[in-house]
């Protein structure tokens, strides 16, 4: 599904290059569930923002679905933003202005999605979250794993075929935390949703099936996980 | 999609409610004194449009300096009545041509008498010829245009006076008396028509024609020249050019001709490259175009400048706090691009967003305009209405236009900021970089500034000017005297002398309130001289109180007053040089005899028109030779107080000599006053405009500190725990604001130099500039400027800093 080849980012300053990444290959496949860890600073989440298309690589290509994304035009990575991508932030990124209703919602009106269904689907996420309660309130009325399960929610909302999550549960007490890494479980597991994050935590990290352990820019270790233990 | 995104605006609007009230009300206001001003022009503009038929219409005019207020030659409305008929000889395109009185504005209007009912005054009551009708395509309410004015003795009302006079239109074949003034035994006239008000304002304007006979004939004699306006209706609109070109060859042998029949010669008068002039203009040109004054949008240009700049500085704010909220939507714009959406979605968005914003200040704007527009009308002597208006559609289209202008204008910029948000640094957290846009911002501040000092720095100086104005001296003593519309009669005036309390009874052709002026070339030593004449009787100068120089005024003691001696005025004395009492000068009278003065005194300058103008170099005569008749002023010099009784007096009196003519009068106080009205208004409108002008700028800067404030919380938090006092924070905050402020004075003080320079030219007679009112604009702005600040910046240094530093 994805195919990194040579992928390198850095910054020139002063006719220095401060490298970020360097000689990234990788490739994952339909139905992953990988964990980027590493030290701070050490490029992971620059590493996450090049797999969402949000940055560019200086150097190398990328393939997403066996297409070269290294530079898209806007109009095509949006494409695929609507419908294959799904993102999931640390500090979820809800829409203040919006209720919990109408964040779950937005993408789908991007996506141009009929009344009807939209409904249907909404109503099935708020469901399957247990959050049909808080469907009128605000963001700010939530409790932050909360506001983190609206987040996915919204991220799964158009269905996509993976989700890249940076830190999903940096934020939230470890209760909580749990909670959201089975649900990533089970949408990778019962849906064959492609899972990315980035994590500090080696235990968030062992819910996954793979590994990505980065250092200065490099990937040092590419391991498999067997996590057969935790459903 | 869209739903939403009005959705998430009205959320956010009411997230935000001070600054959303401070945006949409500024605009609104903003909005407002523009859209007075487009009310305002839409009326100028609507003149003589009133029918499609008055394409065709066409004024003359003639050139030449008969009654002119400079007594310069100029191209004039009212033209030789001959023109009438010359044009219908030579001219063949010509349907018809109608002579009609002038509007002079010394007019106080007829007395017009219905049945046994008190006398009434009505202005605006002309006469003209058969013709009218034909020529001007007015909508008869009754009786018809062909037949209207067939007959002499006929009157034609408007349908407003009609109501006033009888209470109904039906007035058909009714007779009104018509007293032109107060020793005129009135003329009968027959109602033969009552004609519909149009619908736009008109330049010859009416409450009646009359046709009494005056206007069909021209003076036998050709050396007496009757002057009026003529009007004529083409058979096709034309050329004016081209028509002008024939016009003046007619005029030209016409001139020859008349000239000839007065023993004078062409060749002598137009000589040098002087030439005779007719032309035309059309009748909708005619309001855009007045002979001597500036036109109707050379005098609003200060004004549409003023309120194009208010509507500025007010989307100046929306730009300016957009810009500064745009901070707390930068989430939002990262998130939307992440989920897929487009950016010139988001621009649309955001576009939307201002649209909605305008919109409410639009529909605020026409409930202030409503508001606002009966003192409007009553300020500008004007009478716009907003619903009522028969260009409304024009209105509404032109409305429509100015929402999207201001939509685009104030929404554009934020919206591109916005929907650039880069959604990486957005999302990592650091989406505060609100210095994004801060150099335009504060540009815009600066502006916003310099408007605003500019306008307090002209209040100031016209203050001034209008202070040193009302406390001038006039050269004349205008209190306890009066001026009352009427000749000198003996029968009159003899009686006012018997009254107790009644000090001078005496008249002159010019004074405050009706100056007319009279040219007339002298000889002196060989030289010659313009001067100004003025005929007055022997009290006149000391009813007045002028002061003497030199020599003496007019006694009745020396017989030889009522002859040939002179008064000069200090300005006339000046050209005729020193040592001029006891000299003599000589004047050709209208026969072409020589007739000598003697100068017996020079008066003081005193003031007959606003300090606009220079007093004329004039000479006062008592004799007839030379002298000019009456102009309807009777001064009545008083030394009681019991202004009210004594006038009681007065009029009981008149009532006794001219039963049919109501008494009109003036003081002479009340004269000066509306001499500075004009400018008494203008300065008003000034004071208004800028406090609006100020008040949305401090309402900007109050809004943009407090965004400052809360950016800059962090900073605020830290330096604290580090041991700032809260005095320090505050000028922390202040100082950047300051520095803006002390730019746009900077700016501001050469701007306001040269725009105050301009309006101060205009005065014959004003003050060096000042330099106070500078200074004091630029402690006020900084005074004010630092208070609003002030209030923010010590909000944000009281909260306690844990606050702000526990969460990043």
């Amino acid at each position: 599904m994805i195919d990194l080849k040579n992928i390198e980012k850095y910054y020139a300053s002063k006719g220095i290059k401060h490298y970020v990444l360097r000689h990234v290959t990788t490739t994952i496949k339909q139905g992953e569930f990988v964990s980027i860890m590493g030290p701070s600073g050490a490029g992971k989440s620059t590493l996450l923002n090049i797999l969402g298309m949000l940055e560019e690589p200086t150097y190398g290509t990328y393939e997403f679905m066996g297409e070269d994304v290294t530079s898209l035009n806007e109009r095509k990575r949006i494409e695929l933003y609507r419908n294959h991508i799904g993102f999931v932030f640390q500090a979820y990124h809800l829409i203040d202005e919006m209720t919990v209703y109408e964040n779950i919602e937005a993408p789908l009106l991007y996506k141009k999605i009929g009344g009807s269904e939209r409904k249907s689907r909404i109503a099935d996420l708020l469901d399957r979250f247990n959050i049909v309660a808080k469907k009128d309130l605000f963001p700010n009325q939530l409790s932050g794993g909360q506001q983190q399960l609206v987040g996915i929610a919204r991220a799964l909302a158009a269905q996509p075929s993976i989700i890249l999550a940076d830190e999903p549960t940096g934020n939230l007490q470890s209760a909580q935390a749990e909670e959201i890494m089975q649900l990533f479980q089970k949408l990778n597991k019962e849906e064959g949703i492609t899972i990315i994050q980035v994590t500090h935590s080696e235990k968030n990290a062992g819910y996954g099936n793979r590994i990505l352990h980065i250092a200065d820019g490099v990937v040092k270790d590419d391991v498999a996980v067997s996590n057969n233990v935790k459903i | 999609m869209f739903k939403l995104n009005l959705k998430i605006a009205w959320r956010n609007l009411w997230k935000n409610k001070v600054y959303a009230a401070i945006n949409i009300g500024g605009l609104a206001l903003g909005l407002t004194a523009f859209v007075l001003m487009l009310l305002y022009i839409n009326h100028e503009e609507s003149y003589d449009s009133w029918s499609p038929d008055l394409k065709n219409v066409y004024q003359i005019r003639e050139k030449h300096d008969f009654f002119t207020p400079d007594n310069k030659e100029h191209w004039n409305e009212i033209s030789n009545s001959r023109i009438a008929n010359l044009l219908r000889a030579k001219l063949p395109q010509v349907v018809a041509v109608t002579k009609v009185d002038n509007d002079f504005d010394f007019d106080n209007g007829y007395s017009l008498k219905v049945d046994n009912a008190d006398p009434v005054i009505i202005n605006k009551i002309k006469d003209s010829d058969s013709s009218f009708f034909h020529v001007f395509p007015y909508q008869f309410l009754q009786g018809s245009a062909d037949k209207a004015l067939e007959n002499k003795e006929t009157i034609v009302l408007k349908e407003s006076l009609a109501m006033q006079l009888f209470g109904t239109t039906k007035v058909l074949g009714k007779t009104v008396k018509v007293v032109r003034w107060e020793t005129d035994k009135g003329t009968a006239l027959t109602i033969t028509g009552v004609v519909y008000e149009p619908n736009t304002p008109q330049s010859v304007n009416f409450n009646a024609i009359t046709r009494t006979g005056n206007k069909d004939k021209d003076p036998e004699n050709p050396t007496n020249n009757n002057y009026c306006q003529v009007y004529t209706r083409l058979n096709k609109s034309s050329d004016t050019l081209v028509l002008n070109q024939t016009l003046q060859k007619i005029y030209i042998d016409f001139k020859k001709s008349l000239l000839s029949g007065q023993k004078k010669n062409y060749n002598d008068i137009y000589k040098d490259g002087k030439l005779p002039g007719l032309k035309v203009i059309p009748v909708s040109e005619v309001h855009a175009n007045p002979p001597y004054n500036m036109n109707w949008f050379e005098k609003l240009k200060p004004v549409m400048a003023i309120s194009a700049f208010l509507l500025l500085v007010s989307v100046i704010n929306f730009i300016n706090l957009a810009t500064a909220q745009s901070v707390q939507r930068a989430k939002e714009v990262g998130v939307k691009k992440v989920l897929g959406s487009y950016k010139t979605q988001l621009t649309w968005q955001f576009l939307v967003e201002a649209a909605l914003q305008s919109i409410i200040s639009l529909f605020l704007c026409i409930i202030l305009i409503e508001i606002v527009l009966p003192a409007f009308n009553n300020h500008f002597k004007v009478d716009l209405s907003f619903w009522h208006n028969a260009q409304l559609p024009v209105m509404i289209s032109q409305l429509v236009g100015l929402f999207v202008f201001v939509t685009l204008l104030a929404g554009f910029y934020p919206a591109w900021i916005l929907s650039n948000y880069n959604p990486v640094s957005v999302l990592k957290g650091n989406y505060e970089n609100g210095l994004r846009g801060i150099a335009l911002r504060n540009v815009l501040v600066v502006f916003q500034f310099i408007i605003s000092v500019t306008f307090i720095i002209s209040i100031g100086v016209m203050e001034l000017q209008s202070r040193f104005m009302s406390n001038k001296d006039l050269g004349f003593e205008r209190g306890n005297l009066i001026n009352i519309n009427t000749n000198y009669e003996d029968d009159f005036v003899e009686r006012l002398k018997k009254i107790p309390g009644i000090q001078y009874v005496a008249t002159t052709t010019q004074v405050m309130g009706n100056a007319f002026n009279v040219p007339e070339e002298v000889n002196y030593k060989g030289n010659a001289i313009n001067l100004n004449t003025v005929t007055v009787t022997m009290d006149a100068l000391p009813a007045l109180g002028v002061k003497v120089v030199q020599g003496r005024i007019f006694s009745k003691e020396y017989k030889q007053d009522t002859v040939n001696t002179v008064v000069l005025n200090e300005a006339a004395a000046s050209l005729f040089g020193k040592n001029v009492i006891g000299q003599t000068y000589g004047k050709v009278d209208w026969e072409g005899k020589t007739n000598r003065f003697q100068i017996v005194g020079v008066i003081k300058n005193y003031h007959n028109e606003g300090f606009d103008k220079t007093v004329l170099p004039t000479v006062y005569k008592v004799t007839s030779l030379g002298g000019t008749s009456n102009t309807n002023n009777l001064l009545v010099r008083f030394n009681t107080s019991k202004y009210k009784e004594l006038i009681g007096k007065i009029e009981k009196e008149w009532k006794v000599l001219y039963p049919n003519f109501p008494m009109v009068y003036s003081s002479l106080d009340d004269a000066f006053s509306k001499s500075l009205e004009d400018n008494n208004r203008f300065i008003n409108m000034i004071i208004l405009f800028s406090l609006v002008s100020v008040s949305l700028s401090l309402l900007g800067l109050f809004a943009l500190s407090t965004f400052v404030a809360r950016r800059r919380t962090k900073e605020i938090a830290v330096r604290k725990v580090l041991g700032a006092s809260n005095i320090q924070i505050v000028n922390l905050l202040n100082r950047s604001f300051l520095v803006l402020v002390i730019v746009a004075n900077l700016i501001s003080w050469p701007v306001a130099y040269i725009i105050i320079k301009k309006w101060l030219d205009g005065f014959a007679y004003r003050i060096d500039m000042p330099i106070s009112p500078f200074l004091t604009a630029t402690l006020i702005s900084i005074i004010i400027a630092v208070l609003t600040v002030s209030i923010q910046a010590r909000k944000a240094a009281v909260t306690d800093p844990v606050n702000a530093l526990k969460y990043e």
